[in-house]
């Protein structure tokens, strides 16, 4: 019971950071029909870039964390203007071998500015809550909190740093929700989503829309990036593992519906995490980045539409 | 392949055909000139050999490559895969049956072209980007398995050592300019059989697949049989230069079958041009001389160890950008 708690909590924080990078691709996908490899990237720079800012320039977390989601949109709009809009007209594929081209480099930039060396977030450098605390040896009754935790019935136990992590993901995927439904720049998003050039010929800048749609994904995905930093460990290739995950994300909610890939990124979270949990004879935690792979396949084959989606005879 | 015998042919030929009797000369020459106290700044020719040799086995992936990405235009991102089959096919056999390299190289070349139509079957709907994707999946999903089934593999991190060397009528076949005719003969007879499909009925059957897959079907092109054959033989090539890898470096490891390796060879095909036997040629040699002259440079600054890879990715974009039909470019 304890255990089942723990990971309850374990699957829905990663459940959360797959969400809101899974977001990242699906509102690329889309409006352009471009699988953005180099989301992941954008993810793993995000990290870095909090880190260099809290390590090298001793900013607060609090500034740092929004500096990174300004550097890595920034980063993101770069990226379409210079690498994807050229493309536009071309054949889709060239596109994606672009996107690989832009992560493949991104990834190894990286590698070159920071070393291939995995580093955690110094503790120092936290807001108390967000550390990692060490867990209470006699057991507190329940709801009792600690410096970095909240005792839970049952005997686990909730970090601030979790709940942290939770409550933020659900604010920015309700935030994002608002926005992509409400506001006029959310209008023209989906108006670009269901015809490109009906929506350019209604006076909408296409341009404009795309390179918007790229900042909020690559923010969203900073901040991600930056949880994932806070709660693991930052490396160059963190990037590629979880962005790959986000991505079958993108895929089970159906690649292209926002809603979807919120869902299928809790999906995903809680398949990793009992995955790795629960299948016998450490069978779970070697292939716990494969469960992901599995379930992209299986519903590319079976369900290319995703859970979610509507179904398209190929949307290929 | 009706070359004429002219001059410039028969010098290219003598040039490919005793190119190590060359390099071990420059050897031979440099170790003359050091007794006179003059030393050539050039690395010696048995290491310029075993990089060609490399070369010669990547050019070999890229042909293979070439088939799937080019002439059935479908982006395989996953080439790798049966790289890995083949290395593993080999080296298991060999370390762990000691079954001799003859008898592993068909096995190699067939568990290949198994897993090429076990691939192949249920991606036959998907195109364009789904296609990729699940590619990469599939490879990466075979990379985790050699990576943890320690029971198969033997040890950790899909680590195969100790594998034998090649023999031949008694002759362990371990010097450079062994490996060098080893490649060379799989080579030839790789780029021939896939010049000789590419110029048949096959051949043609894939292009109009590329070209319009409707259309091709409409006209009685059995679509899913020219595919599937596609992917067979694909992959059965890849299984031959992982079967030829394994005693080539006589050991493996799960990271000689990393991701980025797909993207090097990806890289190469489209860089000489899709659909084209010579460009895929031509892209491996380039890209696969850039990277061990890259690597020879890298290695005085470890910090950029991984500017190699930098480097691909930026030429990938740029070639999208510029030339996305490569540098040769065949259309039909």
């Amino acid at each position: 019971m304890e255990q089942f708690s723990q990971q309850l909590i374990n699957a829905l924080v990663l459940g959360g950071i797959y969400a809101l990078i899974a977001v990242g691709y699906t509102m690329v996908y889309g409006i352009i029909e471009l699988i953005n490899f180099a989301h992941g990237e954008i993810f793993m720079l995000g990290a870095y870039f909090a880190f260099t800012l809290v390590t090298v320039f001793n900013l607060p977390f609090w500034l740092a964390l929004p500096i990174s989601m300004l550097l890595c949109a920034g980063i993101g709009m770069l990226m379409d203007v210079v690498a994807y809009r050229p493309l536009r007209n071309a054949a889709r594929l060239s596109a994606l071998i672009t996107a690989i081209g832009v992560s493949i480099g991104l990834q190894n930039l990286a590698r070159i500015i920071w070393g291939a060396r995995q580093r955690p977030f110094p503790p120092e450098s936290l807001p108390t809550f967000l550390r990692q605390g060490i867990p209470p040896t006699e057991s507190l009754p329940a709801f009792s909190l600690t410096e970095t935790a909240i005792a839970l019935p049952g005997g686990a136990y909730l970090p601030y740093r979790d709940l942290f992590i939770i409550l933020l993901a659900f604010v920015l995927m309700i935030a994002l929700n608002r926005l992509v439904s409400l506001t006029k720049i959310g209008k023209a998003m989906r108006a670009c989503a269901q015809n490109r050039v009906a929506a350019n010929l209604m006076g909408i800048n296409t341009n404009r829309v795309i390179v918007i749609t790229f900042a909020i994904g690559s923010a969203l995905g900073a901040v991600a990036g930056v949880m994932v930093g806070v709660r693991e460990i930052i490396e160059p290739t963190m990037g590629y593992y979880k962005g790959v995950a986000a991505f079958a994300a993108a895929v089970l909610g159906g690649i292209g519906n926002i809603t979807g890939a919120m869902l299928g990124g809790l999906l995903i979270g809680f398949a990793e995490v009992f995955g790795a949990g629960y299948i016998p004879y450490g069978y779970g935690s070697g292939y716990r980045v494969a469960i992901a792979y599995i379930v992209m396949i299986a519903v590319i084959i079976i369900r290319p539409s995703g859970l979610f989606g509507k179904s398209t005879a190929t949307r290929a | 392949m009706r070359d004429k015998l002219t001059p410039k042919n028969i010098i290219f030929f003598a040039i490919v055909g005793f190119f190590p009797l060359l390099m071990y000369a420059v050897d031979y020459i440099s170790q003359l000139l050091s007794y006179r106290d003059i030393f050539l700044p050039t690395p010696s020719g048995d290491y310029i050999l075993y990089i060609v040799v490399q070369i010669g086995l990547y050019t070999l992936l890229a042909v293979g490559l070439n088939i799937v990405c080019g002439f059935t235009g479908l982006l395989d991102l996953g080439y790798v895969g049966f790289y890995l089959v083949g290395g593993y096919t080999a080296g298991l056999l060999m370390v762990r049956l000691g079954f001799s390299y003859w008898m592993v190289l068909p096995l190699a070349v067939l568990n290949g072209a198994l897993w090429g139509l076990l691939r192949g079957a249920p991606t036959l709907r998907l195109t364009g980007d789904y296609f990729a994707i699940v590619t990469f999946g599939f490879a990466e999903l075979l990379f985790r398995i050699v990576k943890n089934e320690i029971w198969l593999i033997g040890d950790i991190n899909g680590f195969v050592k100790n594998i034998p060397h090649v023999t031949l009528f008694g002759i362990k076949l371990n010097q450079n300019w062994h490996h060098y005719y080893h490649i060379l003969i799989l080579l030839a007879l790789v780029i021939f059989v896939t010049y000789r499909l590419q110029h048949s009925r096959v051949g043609r059957a894939w292009v109009a697949i590329r070209e319009d897959e409707q259309a091709a079907a409409s006209m009685g092109i059995n679509v899913s049989r020219y595919k599937s054959l596609a992917f067979a033989v694909s992959a059965a090539i890849g299984g031959l230069g992982g079967a030829f890898l394994a005693p080539f470096w006589s050991s493996i490891s799960a990271r000689t079958f990393e991701f980025w390796e797909s993207i090097l060879i990806l890289c190469m095909v489209i860089l000489g041009g899709k659909g084209s036997i010579k460009g895929s040629i031509l892209g491996a040699i380039i890209l696969g001389s850039l990277s061990e002259v890259l690597r020879e440079i890298l290695s005085n600054f470890p910090q950029f160890s991984g500017a190699r890879y930098l480097i691909f990715g930026i030429i990938l974009v740029l070639l999208m950008r510029y030339r996305p039909e490569g540098l040769i470019f065949k259309k039909a």
